[in-house]
Formats: C-alpha cells, structure tokens, sequence
C-alpha cells in the first residue's frame, strides 16, 4: 500500500491528507486514555510487520496487518497506522511524506471498516462466527486497501495505469496470510484477553 | 441476520476484490555508465526483478530524451550521446516509481564518446589496456586514448562495487526498526501524558482524550 512520492497528483495528495487527518482527529477522540498502550502496540506491529517480505512468483510481499488494527482498535486504528506509515516513509524509505495521507486513507478506511463489522458480528457472543469475521476482516481489509490503492492511481496518475491491473495476484496471498493469522490472534485473544477486543473506544466517544 | 448479511457482503467484496493488485514495496534501480554506456536493472526491495518496467530517460531540464523498456532480468541500456546528467525513472506501473542520475562527470569526454561506446562492449579491448602494450603496436595510442581505456576498465571494475554500495545503503538496519519503535513508545507516552493532564484539570470522572 505505499504508492511513492511524485506518482499522484496534487489534487489528490491533499485530499487523502484531509481525509487522513479527520480520520486522525476521530480516532484519537476516541481513544481512552487506558487504551493508548494498545493502540501504540499495534501501530508498532503495523509498523514493523511491512519488513516481513515473502516471496510470491517473481517478486516479493509484505505483510499489511490493516486488518488485525481495524479488529483491535477500531476507529483508532487511524492514528496507529498514519504513525506506523509516517515512520516507515523516514526510516526505510516506503511511501513517502507527501503521499502519506493517501496511503494512510488506503490502509486506514478498510481497517476501519472491517473492524466495525468485526465488532457488530463480535457482539453476538458466537465463538466460531467472531473468528470467521476475524478471517474475513483480515482478509478483506487487504484487498479493499488494494482495490483502494489501485483506484488512487488510477484517478491520481492515469499515466501511469497501464500495469495497474497486472498486479492481481500479488495481493491474494498476502490477503490469505493475514485472514488466517487475524483469525488465529482473535482466537489467542478472545481466550487470553478478551477485554483486548472490547474495543470501547467504539462504544463511549469522548468528543 | 443482520450479520449473516454484513458477511454475505463481505464474500462478494472478496469476490470481487480478487481482481486486484497489491503490493507495497519499494522499487529501486540501479544504474552506472562504462564509457559511454549507461546500463542498469530495477529491482524491487526484497527481491524481484521489475520486468518489461518502463524507463524514461530525460535530460536535466526534464525533456525526454529516450523511453525504453526492462528486459525479462529487469536490465536496460542506452547510449549517450553527450556529456550530461542523465536522469532514469522507473515507472512499474502500479504506484511505484523511481528514479537514479548518472551525471556527467561518470560520462568521457564528448570527443571519444563512440569509441568508448565501442569499447564498451568489447571487454577485451578494455582489458588490453591494463596489460602493457606489445612489442611492436601498429598504431602508438595517444594520451587521450589511454585515459579512455583506463577509465572503461575502471569503471567496468567498481561496477561490482557500486552494486554493493547500492545494497548496502538498503538494507535496513536493527537500529531503524528500534527507533521507529522508540518513536512509536514515546508518542504514546506523550498522548498518554496530556490526556492525564486534561483528566486532572477535568476531574476524574472526565474520561480521555
């Protein structure tokens, strides 16, 4: 998900960054102050887990993790990856600073939104259900932040489109690796921790 | 039901979201003229060759100079035909570009230009300038012939190293990743810090941030 500096135009760059900014502003709302360790967890693990390459064919992946973030934090999962991004693009050289809030938008809207759904089928209380969701969040969040990514190129560069849809495979198995692992860390989770996942920063705003 | 619904949509979200790329990882390439010539790979970090990768040459003032293609190893080359910077931008197509500049100084004097190109691609004649001449050369090489020679075989000998130099400076190291982290901690310790802050102006009833 790191489209590079100098790919999109302007027009867009500034309105991901709007985006990511009240994105921002909204999931550090609601972030209760006995939850700012979590959240700085995860944007670690987020931070981290784009070093974890596998090869795929020809090339090479990383993990992505959006969905695991949108699971434990919900609305939060915002902050925590607009600061897992920001250090990425300083310290490796992934993305860039100016394309930042576009990348942070493409990773922190399908986080987002998988982990409402994730809590709303959570809720119910059924344990295989909660770790299907799970799956189907981890999963999900990839490929949305994928089809995401591709559409910001393709409003933001059309020049540079032509291979855009050529990538299709690369995204599947990162999506496959990360369905199975979200599930696998809800289950974890949900036995060892499960206030981890109560997520109230869904429930109360503190606005 | 509600549920089995939001799951429902989901499935046919993967559905369609199966014809989609991805990756997210960073394209770099590499280039370093001999002579003449200019020849180098992309690459993406962490493996990969980028193949039939489009590449632009353009000159300093951002005119186009030359538009070419990378091989089936992610390779490409070009001549030059005047001493200039050279900007190389790599474009995959799918968000990632980059771009690497052989400027002029790594570029022969215009002069000898094409007979460096020459040589070039000829190693061995390269080579013939390390080892001293014959006992009888037909034509006695001049000043300007020999530095060129030198300077092919030179630059044909820290290709290597420049490529290492290259991976090198990519690589990340522990103390990066450790320092994101420390980052990362230290922004929490100060969100955690100012919502204890307005919690205490607040009351402690206020909740956080």
């Amino acid at each position: 998900m790191h489209i590079a500096d100098g790919v999109l135009s302007t027009p867009l760059l500034a309105a991901g960054a709007a985006v990511a900014v009240i994105g921002c502003g909204l999931g550090l709302r609601r972030i209760a102050p006995e939850r700012i360790p979590q959240v700085a967890l995860v944007s670690s693990v987020l931070f981290v887990a784009a070093l974890v390459h596998f090869p795929v064919g020809p090339s090479s992946v990383h993990l992505v993790l959006s969905g695991l973030a949108g699971v434990m934090l919900g609305w939060a999962a915002f902050p925590a990856i607009v600061v897992a991004l920001l250090l990425q693009a300083v310290m490796f050289g992934f993305g860039g600073l100016t394309v930042l809030g576009v990348n942070a938008v493409n990773m922190a809207v399908p986080a987002v939104l998988c982990g409402l759904l994730f809590e709303a089928v959570r809720r119910r209380g059924n344990h295989r259900l909660t770790l299907v969701a799970a799956a189907a969040a981890g999963g999900g969040s990839v490929l949305l932040g994928a089809l995401l990514t591709t559409l910001s190129i393709r409003l933001g560069a059309p020049q540079f489109g032509d291979s855009v849809w050529l990538v299709v495979a690369t995204a599947l198995p990162v999506a496959v690796v990360e369905a199975v692992f979200t599930a696998a860390a809800v289950g974890l989770m949900l036995k060892v921790r499960p206030e981890a996942l109560e997520a109230p920063q869904l429930v109360f705003s503190h606005a | 039901m509600h549920d089995r619904r939001s799951l429902a949509g989901l499935a046919v979200l993967l559905g369609l979201l199966i014809a989609t790329p991805a990756e997210a990882h960073k394209l770099k390439v590499f280039a370093t003229a001999e002579g003449g010539v200019v020849s180098g790979y992309a690459y993406f970090f962490g493996g990969g060759r980028a193949m039939e990768t489009r590449v632009t040459v353009t000159d300093p003032r951002g005119r186009t100079l030359i538009e070419l293609r990378t091989d089936a190893e992610g390779t490409f080359r070009f001549d030059t035909k005047q001493r200039q910077d050279y900007r190389i931008t790599v474009d995959s197509g799918d968000g990632h570009v980059t771009s690497t500049t052989i400027s002029a100084a790594d570029l022969p004097e215009p002069s000898v230009m094409a007979d460096v190109a020459d040589m070039t691609l000829r190693p061995k004649v390269a080579e013939a300038a390390v080892v001293p001449p014959p006992a009888e050369p037909e034509p006695p090489m001049t000043a300007p012939d020999v530095a060129t020679l030198v300077e092919a075989a030179i630059a044909h000998q820290i290709r290597p190293l420049r490529e290492q130099v290259d991976a090198w400076n990519d690589r990340i190291l522990v103390h990066d990743v450790l320092g994101g982290l420390g980052y990362i901690l230290g922004l929490a310790g100060l969100a955690y810090g100012l919502t204890a802050r307005r919690r205490t102006k607040a009351g402690p009833d206020a909740g956080g941030g």
